[in-house]
C-alpha cells in the first residue's frame, strides 16, 4: 500500500485514481499505534478496559484518561491520537444533552455514535465560517457504550466515519490479538463480572508490562448505575479475581 | 417666493399612526380527558371571526401518530402551521432515530418549538393527549409560550370558563366527599369519560357563541387494550395506520349550527 | 378594571321541582386583595323571596335599602305581600330609572310565587345592572363567575329536582364555579325555598 504512495496522499480530500483517500486510510493506521483498548457486550451491560501506557516512573497514572463519560448511560473509550477524541466526545456531549433537552429522554447509542461520526468527514471543510477549518481526518478510533430501549450496545467508530455495532471489539496495538481471544472466549450467556475479567485477561495477554490497577482502566454501562469508571478498590478486586 | 411649499390649511399633515396587527381570535374550544390505558382529545369544527363563521368544519384536532393526537386552539393560522412544524420534526426524528417518537418526547418538543417564539409567539393553546411509552393514558396541555403540564384533564379555547369547572367536578370530583369508606377513582372508564366529553360541548355550545357546528373526538386505545363499550358508536372511525400497536379512533357528531 | 369586577362575588339560582335554590359566594375584595368572607350579598325579601345582588359593595348596601323601602311601601298600600314577578318589575323599573348612571349590580330574584289556584309556582328571574328582565325556566347566574356557573350549570341541572338534589345541584355548581374564579370564593351560602320552609345552610367550601 504504501509502495503506491503519489501526490494523492497530500489532499484530505482528493481520491486516488484507485478510488482511494490516502489521509483516511493513514488515519486508520494511526490507530493501530494507539493503546490497547477493549469492549464487551453482556446482556446486563457493556465493559470497557483500556491500557494505560505509563512512559516514566514519575509520570502520574492517574492523569491518563482513556476512558470518558458521554452522558449518564452512554461511556466511551478510546485508541490513536487521543486528543483528537476530545473534540469527538465533545461533539457527543453536546448532543445528548441537546437530545435530552428537546425530548425530555436519553438519546440511543446508534444516534449519538451517528452523530459522532458525521463529524468524522468533515475535514477539509469549513464548519461556519473560514475561520474554524478542520484540516485532517480525525485520528483516533472510539468504542461507544451505552444502554438504550434496545438494551445494551457497543459500537466501533473509525476516522473514516464508518460505524459498527459489536458484540466484544479491541482496537489498538494489541487489536489482532486481542480480537481473536475475544472471539474465542465470548459467549451469549456472558454475565458482566465474567466480561469484566474477560477484557482484562485479554489486556493482559497484549500487554508488556505486568497488568496492575495503575496501568489499565476499567468502565462499564449498567442499567441500574449507568456510566460508571471502576474506581481502584474495584480494580484491584476484579485483577485480583483474575 | 416661488419656491416655497404652500402649506394651506387643507394639505397640513398630521402625524398618523399605523399598525399591523398579526394575530386573530378564531374561537372554538378543544378538550382532553386521559383514562387508565386510554385518552380522549375533542375540538368542536367551527371557526370564527368576530360575528362572522367563517368555515363550520376546520378541524382542530390532528393525529401526529399512532400513539400522539394534537388539538390546536387560538389563531388558526398559526394552530395549522403549528402543527405542519410538529409535523415535520416528527418525520426528521423518525429518520435520525428509526422510531416514532414518545408522547412525552413530543411533549417536549412542543415546548421548544413553542418557546423558539418566545418573542412573536404563535397564538396558540394546545393539548397533547395519547398513550406514554408504559402503556398509560397521558393529557398534556401548553400555553402559547410553551410552559407545559402533564393532566388528567383539560379544556382550553373560547369555552374554557364553561367546560373546566364541569370538569373540575367530574372528573376530580372536586367539592365531592366520597362515601364513607370509599374513595373517588384515580381513572374513569371510555364511556362515562366520552358522555362527560359530549355533554361539556353540548353545554358549551348552547352557551357560547363560538362553539358549535361539529364534534370531532379522538380515542387513543394502549396496545392490546379491548375495544369495549366503542365498538359499534354511532359516526366511529379507525384511523390507526399500523397494526399491532396503540389504536386511534375519530367519533364524529353533530353539534347545534345556530 | 370594571368596577363590576372590583368587590367580586357571584349569585346563581334555580328551579327544582315545587321549590326554587338561590346561592352565593361570601368573599368581599378590592380587586386581588380579599376583604372579608362573610360579605351577606343575598336577602330575604319576603318568607317566600330571595334576591342577590352581585356587583359593587356600595351599591349592594344602598340598593337594599332602597329595595326595603319601596317593598314596604308597596306592603302598606297594597295591603299584601308582593309577589315574586311584581318585585321583579320593581327592581327592574329601579335600575333603569339610572339608565345613564347605573347601580353596578345585576340582580337575581329567586321565590315562590302564588296560583290562581292557591297552589305555589317557582320563579326565577335576573336582570342586567339598567335593569334588563331575563326570565328563565331553568336557571340564573350573575357576578364574576357567571361564565363558569353557565358552564357547570348547563352541565348539572336537570328538570323537576327535589329539594335535596337542587340543594347538592346548586352547591356542587356554585363551588366548582367560583373555584375556578379569582374574585368569588371564600365560603358559600345557599337557601333553598320550599311551600313550608326556607333551608339555609353555609357549606364547608375551599378558602383560597
Amino acid at each position: 500500500m504504501f509502495l503506491t504512495r503519489s501526490e494523492y496522499d497530500r489532499g484530505v480530500n482528493t481520491f486516488s485514481p484507485e478510488g482511494r483517500l490516502f489521509q483516511v486510510e493513514y488515519a486508520i493506521e494511526a490507530i493501530k499505534l494507539g493503546s490497547t483498548t477493549v469492549g464487551v457486550r453482556t446482556s446486563e451491560g457493556v465493559v470497557l478496559a483500556v491500557e494505560k501506557r505509563v512512559q516514566s516512573p514519575l509520570l502520574e497514572a492517574s492523569s491518563i484518561e482513556k476512558i470518558m463519560e458521554i452522558d449518564t448511560h452512554l461511556g466511551c473509550a478510546m485508541s490513536g491520537l487521543t486528543a483528537d477524541a476530545r473534540t469527538m466526545i465533545d461533539h457527543a456531549r453536546v448532543t445528548a444533552q441537546n437530545h435530552a433537552f428537546t425530548y425530555d429522554e436519553r438519546i440511543k447509542v446508534e444516534s449519538v455514535t451517528q452523530a459522532v461520526c458525521d463529524l468524522a468527514l468533515r475535514f477539509g471543510e469549513s464548519v461556519h465560517d473560514e475561520e474554524a477549518m478542520m484540516s485532517r481526518p480525525f485520528g483516533v478510533a472510539l468504542l461507544i457504550a451505552g444502554i438504550d430501549e434496545l438494551g445494551p450496545q457497543l459500537y466501533h467508530t473509525d476516522p473514516s466515519g464508518t460505524f459498527v455495532r459489536y458484540d466484544a471489539k479491541a482496537i489498538g496495538s494489541g487489536s489482532e490479538a486481542a480480537q481473536s481471544e475475544l472471539q474465542d472466549k465470548w459467549h451469549k450467556q456472558i454475565t458482566l463480572v465474567e466480561a469484566q475479567t474477560l477484557v482484562l485477561r485479554v489486556l493482559k495477554q497484549v500487554m508488556e508490562e505486568a497488568i496492575d490497577h495503575h496501568n489499565v482502566q476499567l468502565a462499564q454501562v449498567t442499567t441500574g448505575k449507568g456510566f460508571e469508571i471502576l474506581d481502584e478498590t474495584r480494580l484491584k478486586e476484579v485483577i485480583d479475581s483474575m | 417666493m416661488p419656491d416655497m411649499v404652500n402649506l394651506s390649511a387643507h394639505s397640513q399633515q398630521h402625524p398618523q399612526q399605523r399598525q399591523f396587527n398579526p394575530y386573530t381570535e378564531n374561537g372554538g374550544t378543544i378538550l382532553a380527558i386521559a383514562g387508565a390505558d386510554f385518552s380522549v382529545i375533542a375540538g368542536d369544527t367551527r371557526q370564527s371571526e368576530g360575528y362572522s363563521i367563517q368555515t363550520r368544519y376546520a378541524p382542530k384536532v390532528f393525529r401526529l401518530t399512532d400513539r400522539a393526537v394534537l388539538a390546536v386552539n387560538g389563531f388558526a393560522a398559526d394552530g395549522n402551521m403549528f402543527v405542519k412544524k410538529v409535523r415535520q420534526r416528527l418525520e426528521w426524528y423518525r429518520h435520525a432515530h428509526a422510531k416514532d417518537m414518545p408522547l412525552r418526547a413530543i411533549a417536549r418538543l412542543i415546548q421548544t418549538m413553542l418557546y423558539s417564539r418566545r418573542f412573536f409567539p404563535f397564538y396558540v393553546y394546545n393539548i397533547l393527549a395519547g398513550i406514554e411509552e408504559d402503556g398509560s393514558g397521558a393529557v398534556y396541555s401548553f400555553d402559547p409560550v410553551g410552559s407545559y403540564e402533564r393532566e388528567a384533564c383539560r379544556a382550553a379555547g373560547a369555552g374554557q370558563s364553561l367546560v373546566q369547572p364541569f370538569l373540575d367536578n367530574q372528573i376530580y370530583f372536586k367539592n365531592q366527599k366520597a362515601a364513607h369508606g370509599t374513595s373517588h377513582p384515580a381513572h374513569l372508564p371510555l364511556n362515562t369519560v366520552l358522555s362527560l366529553v359530549i355533554d361539556s360541548f353540548t353545554s358549551a355550545t348552547e352557551r357560547h357563541i363560538e362553539v358549535g357546528d361539529g364534534l370531532e373526538i379522538y380515542v387513543v386505545l394502549s396496545k392490546g387494550r379491548p375495544m369495549h363499550g366503542l365498538e359499534g358508536l354511532r359516526g366511529m372511525e379507525e384511523v390507526t395506520t399500523t397494526n399491532d400497536g396503540e389504536r386511534v379512533f375519530v367519533i364524529r357528531r353533530d353539534l347545534k349550527k345556530d | 378594571m370594571s368596577i363590576m369586577q372590583l368587590n367580586g362575588g357571584s349569585v346563581v339560582a334555580m328551579v327544582g321541582k315545587d321549590c326554587v335554590g338561590i346561592a352565593t359566594d361570601m368573599r368581599l375584595g378590592n380587586q386581588a386583595l380579599g376583604i372579608s368572607s362573610e360579605f351577606q350579598r343575598v336577602f330575604p325579601l319576603t318568607d317566600r323571596i330571595y334576591y342577590g345582588l352581585p356587583g359593587l359593595a356600595t351599591d349592594v348596601a344602598t340598593l337594599r335599602e332602597r329595595f326595603r323601602y319601596r317593598v314596604n311601601m308597596y306592603t302598606i298600600k297594597e295591603e299584601r305581600e308582593i309577589e315574586p314577578e311584581t318585585f321583579a318589575h320593581l327592581v327592574s323599573s329601579t335600575l333603569y330609572e339610572h339608565r345613564f348612571g347605573p347601580y353596578f349590580v345585576e340582580p337575581v330574584i329567586a321565590g315562590l310565587s302564588k296560583t290562581p289556584s292557591g297552589g305555589l309556582k317557582p320563579f326565577i328571574a335576573a336582570t342586567d345592572l339598567i335593569g334588563c328582565l331575563n326570565f328563565a325556566k331553568d336557571f340564573v347566574v350573575a357576578g364574576t363567575a357567571s361564565e363558569k356557573l353557565f358552564g357547570v350549570a348547563e352541565g348539572l341541572w336537570e328538570p323537576d329536582l327535589e329539594p335535596e338534589d337542587l340543594f347538592e345541584t346548586i352547591s356542587q355548581t356554585l363551588m366548582n364555579a367560583v373555584d375556578r374564579d379569582a374574585y368569588s370564593g371564600w365560603g358559600c351560602t345557599v337557601h333553598i325555598l320550599t311551600k313550608d320552609q326556607v333551608i339555609t345552610r353555609t357549606l364547608k367550601a375551599r378558602m383560597d
